[in-house]
């Protein structure tokens, strides 16, 4: 087999980071490769490169043995380089053909968009995707949006498809029909580079793996039938992780109560269907389930930031209709959203403003007309030494902070006072192990503290790892609800089962 | 399968990064680079017109800086520069765009007439009635705005600014009808009676503006650098979903910084009419609300810096009056230089946010 994407010593840096130290990489026609590392591990700062997104300090890319220069993405597709990045680079309110066309028309629009159209079905067809060319790409879900990457890449001519995580948007189902058509497309003599941190999928559809961590490669292209899981996971993390397990306590009163809840998203199409809750005080709740489900919706009506169409919310025995977000955590509910630089952080002011911003009105750091800016910075070097965040100091502005140590940031803040009720919505979504243990460990430490944790989460060994209480959430209802230690194969059944 | 061929290559070539982050030093360092550019293109300008260095460096430097009644004039110059730029930081800093700074300035102008033209108070307050007048009267024209903007979404920038025509007319109206100067039934107002005028501080031209100013810039520092109200402002400018998620008061937040804007524009209004003018006129707020917005701009939206980039703003106002006196230079050149200057430093933004490399390909 020839070799078809190749790295030999390459170097990337941002600012002071490395991204990749001497990396190197090479993939065969023919074959479905994955790329496995964890979070940061420099996989997809790696691929950048052959995509044309990211030049890199130094090194030597080579195409089929020859070395080439891939100066940008135009210069990626005339090699045959195609990539599907983890976030789609599709316009939203542009049709699928349009966006096809944007990147890949010649000529004309007029002309373009009926050669394209053509493509599209003759693709379609040949492949077994059912997409239709006209459809406004937000009217699609995420899978079919990811169908369109594809399609889009294919047009341009790609025989070398790098795709970035594509499973990790998808119910299991579709990601077996995904990673089934890639293993089709490499027996067609394409190459396939698959990024992935799941350990199952290298097993039952990579022909060859190589791993990196913490931007060098670590073993490159040995065939997975020579591994073991135990084996991978050690290459990967670099050390044995463990999960514990909580055993069952009886509950205590109900803070939380959310009864016949109805929502509909902003397309109209209904998000929370009939769904019920009820918390009690010092347990944490697990509500697993795949994203897209009506997490998000639940997550933002709980904060006061999203409107229900009706149901009951009894927060701390006060019913709510649609309250505003300051009632809410008036009545000590606090949040770790998802998104921690949209609802969880100011990432251009201090980690000094970010750590006080919700506790300015209890009145311990000054009065309304008079700030005490030493108050605030004692708190805050004192929320950095108990929180271990590193690489800040009170003054370092929080965009600058690595995830784990932005998530220790916001915990900090939102577990500071008494909490009834967390909200933790994806908490540890791309953090590496050692943050995850820390936001765990914080996680289960509050509820020891009385305090109610619901924990929001895709990962079910998260949700194992530190729930008392088991909830699964689909399409928008609860459809089953477990004391822990529960089955885990009846939960990940129940989650991706059609409702 | 590739039809591209390449062989063996080496290539170095500039790429373009963004920084993570920026030491002090270099930001400052990038700053005076980029105004030494600027005044280099300018220096070239003038020389092309036949202005010699050594006159170049006395007006620029000598005169305005080290000379008593240079100095003075400058700090003349900025003072309804300093509460123009921070009305504008004012509401820059939460995205209130205020493009209405001139409106309310002509508002503010309007209530310290009133004041003067109907004798409201007895003399020895009649300048803090004015003042408070100047205020409150814009604060009224920006809360329009503002109670549009967070009650029903509408656009500030289109509200304010059409609001400028509205009070611009208005003050001809009056000028050329009820408000017409008795005396030579010229279009401007009544001229302000001593008490009304605010005095001289005994230093060349300098009048008490100058503590209108400063009190400005004591509040205003105060109020985003130290209250509880400035802290949860920046929250609502840097990232307003976020503010609204923790229980912030957002609607508060904007429409009391608008309001706040207003008053400020309002006290600039006054300071004209009160201190230069001495009587209503049609011309006195003329680009004002513009320097307003490039002074909030180059300043960051802070409250000391502003107060900088006004001064050197006054500064570059004064240099260019006096060449144009001394050396009849057209106003266009002036106008020119001014630009050139702010453009520069306005492009050296570039430079603090990403940093230029050399990069190497098929290097191994």
């Amino acid at each position: 087999m020839r070799k078809a994407l190749e790295f030999q010593g390459v170097h990337k840096s941002f600012g002071q980071n490395s991204a990749l130290v001497d990396a190197f990489f090479s993939a065969h026609w023919g074959e479905v490769h994955a790329l496995l590392g964890e979070n940061g591990a420099g996989k997809s700062t790696l691929m950048n490169i052959a995509s044309g997104l990211y030049a890199p300090d130094k090194g030597l890319v080579k195409i089929s043995d020859k070395p080439v220069i891939i100066d940008g993405p135009q210069a990626a597709n005339d090699f045959g380089v195609g990539m599907i990045h983890q976030h789609f680079k599709l316009v939203e309110n542009m049709t699928v053909l349009e966006n096809i066309v944007l990147a890949h028309g010649q000529g004309g629009w007029r002309k373009s968009l009926q050669r394209v159209r053509k493509q599209i079905s003759d693709i379609s067809n040949e492949i077994g995707f059912d997409i239709d060319p006209d459809a406004q790409v937000n009217t699609l879900s995420v899978s079919e949006q990811q169908r369109t990457e594809i399609i889009k890449v294919l047009i341009g001519g790609a025989k070398i498809l790098i795709l970035d995580e594509p499973t990790a948007v998808l119910t299991d189902e579709e990601s077996t029909g995904l990673l089934d058509q890639l293993q089709i497309f490499a027996e067609q003599g394409k190459c396939i580079i698959l990024i992935t941190h799941k350990l199952r999928e290298v097993f039952s559809h990579a022909n060859r793996v190589t791993v990196m961590r913490g931007g060098k490669t670590i073993d490159s292209g040995q065939s997975p039938k020579n591994l073991t899981p135990e084996k991978l996971s050690k290459l990967m993390v670099g050390e044995p992780t463990e999960i514990s397990r909580i055993s069952y306590s009886p509950p205590k009163e109900t803070v939380l109560e959310l009864n016949g809840i109805f929502s509909k998203r902003d397309n109209g199409h209904t998000a929370l269907d009939n769904f019920n809750l009820k918390l009690n005080a010092g347990q944490v709740y697990g509500l697993a389930g795949v994203g897209g489900n009506g997490q998000t919706e639940l997550a933002e009506i709980l904060m006061g930031v999203r409107s229900m169409n009706s149901g009951e919310f009894i927060l701390s025995g006060t019913p709510l209709t649609n309250p505003s977000p300051s009632r809410v955590r008036a009545l000590g509910l606090t949040c770790v959203p998802a998104e921690r630089y949209i609802y969880g952080l100011a990432g251009d002011l201090s980690v000094m403003d970010n750590c006080v911003i919700t506790h300015l009105k209890s009145g311990q750091f000054g009065t309304f007309f008079w700030t005490n800016r030493r108050a605030i910075n004692k708190e805050t070097k004192q929320a950095i030494i108990d929180s271990e965040i590193h690489g800040a100091e009170p003054s370092t502005r929080a965009r600058l902070l690595s995830g784990g140590n932005a998530q220790k940031l916001v915990l900090a803040r939102e577990l500071a006072g008494s909490a009834t009720v967390l909200l933790a919505h994806s908490p540890t979504r791309g953090l590496d192990v050692r943050a995850c243990t820390a936001v765990h460990e914080a996680l289960r430490k509050s509820a020891s503290n009385g305090t109610a944790v619901l924990l929001l989460s895709e990962d079910l060994d998260e949700i194992f790892a530190i729930s008392d209480q088991i909830g699964v959430i689909n399409n928008g209802r609860l459809v089953g609800e477990f004391n822990s230690p529960a089955d885990r194969s009846k939960i990940g059944h129940l989650m991706v089962s059609h409702h | 399968m590739i039809s591209i061929s390449l062989n063996f290559i080496r290539r170095r070539r500039l790429t373009i990064e963004v920084r993570q982050r920026i030491s002090l030093g270099l930001h400052v360092s990038i700053l005076l680079g980029a105004l030494f550019f600027g005044i280099g293109v300018c220096i070239a300008i003038l020389l092309g017109r036949g202005v010699e260095l050594s006159s170049i460096y006395e007006e620029f430097i000598v005169f305005t800086f080290f000379d008593s009644a240079g100095i003075s004039s400058v700090i003349v110059e900025s003072i309804p520069l300093v509460l123009v730029g921070l009305a504008a930081a004012v509401a820059f800093r939460v995205n209130f765009w205020n493009i209405g700074i001139e409106g309310q300035m002509f508002m503010g102008a309007i209530g310290a007439s009133v004041v003067a033209l109907f004798d409201i108070g007895p003399e020895i307050l009649r300048l803090p009635i004015m003042f408070i007048f100047a205020a409150i009267f814009g604060i009224f024209w920006a809360s329009g705005p503002a109670i549009l903007k967070v009650r029903l979404n509408v656009n500030e920038v289109i509200s304010t600014l059409l609001l400028n025509y509205i009070a611009y007319y208005f003050v001809l109206n009056q000028l050329f009808g009820p408000w017409k100067d008795p005396r030579d039934k010229f279009p401007h107002g009544e001229q302000y009676d001593i008490a009304e005028r605010l005095p001289a501080i005994g230093w060349e031209q300098v009048h008490y503006g100058v503590a209108v100013a400063a009190f400005s810039f004591i509040v205003v520092w105060w109020i985003i650098e130290r209250s509880r109200f400035g802290i949860s402002s920046r929250f609502v400018g840097v990232n307003p979903k976020m503010a609204l998620a923790v229980g912030l008061p957002v609607s508060t937040i904007v429409a009391g910084s608008a309001m706040a804007s207003g008053s400020i524009a309002g006290a600039a209004g006054f300071v004209i009419a009160a201190a230069t003018e001495y009587r209503l006129t049609f011309t006195m707020a003329a680009g004002y609300g513009f320097s307003g917005i490039v002074i909030a701009f180059l300043a960051g939206n802070r409250p000391i810096t502003t107060v900088i980039v006004a001064f050197l703003m006054g500064s570059l106002f004064v240099a260019g009056e006096s060449m144009k006196v001394f050396y009849s230079l057209p106003d266009a050149l002036v106008g020119l230089i001014q630009a050139i200057i702010v453009l520069s430093v306005t492009a050296s933004e570039f430079f603090v946010r990403y940093r230029l490399r050399l990069a190497s390909f098929g290097d191994t």
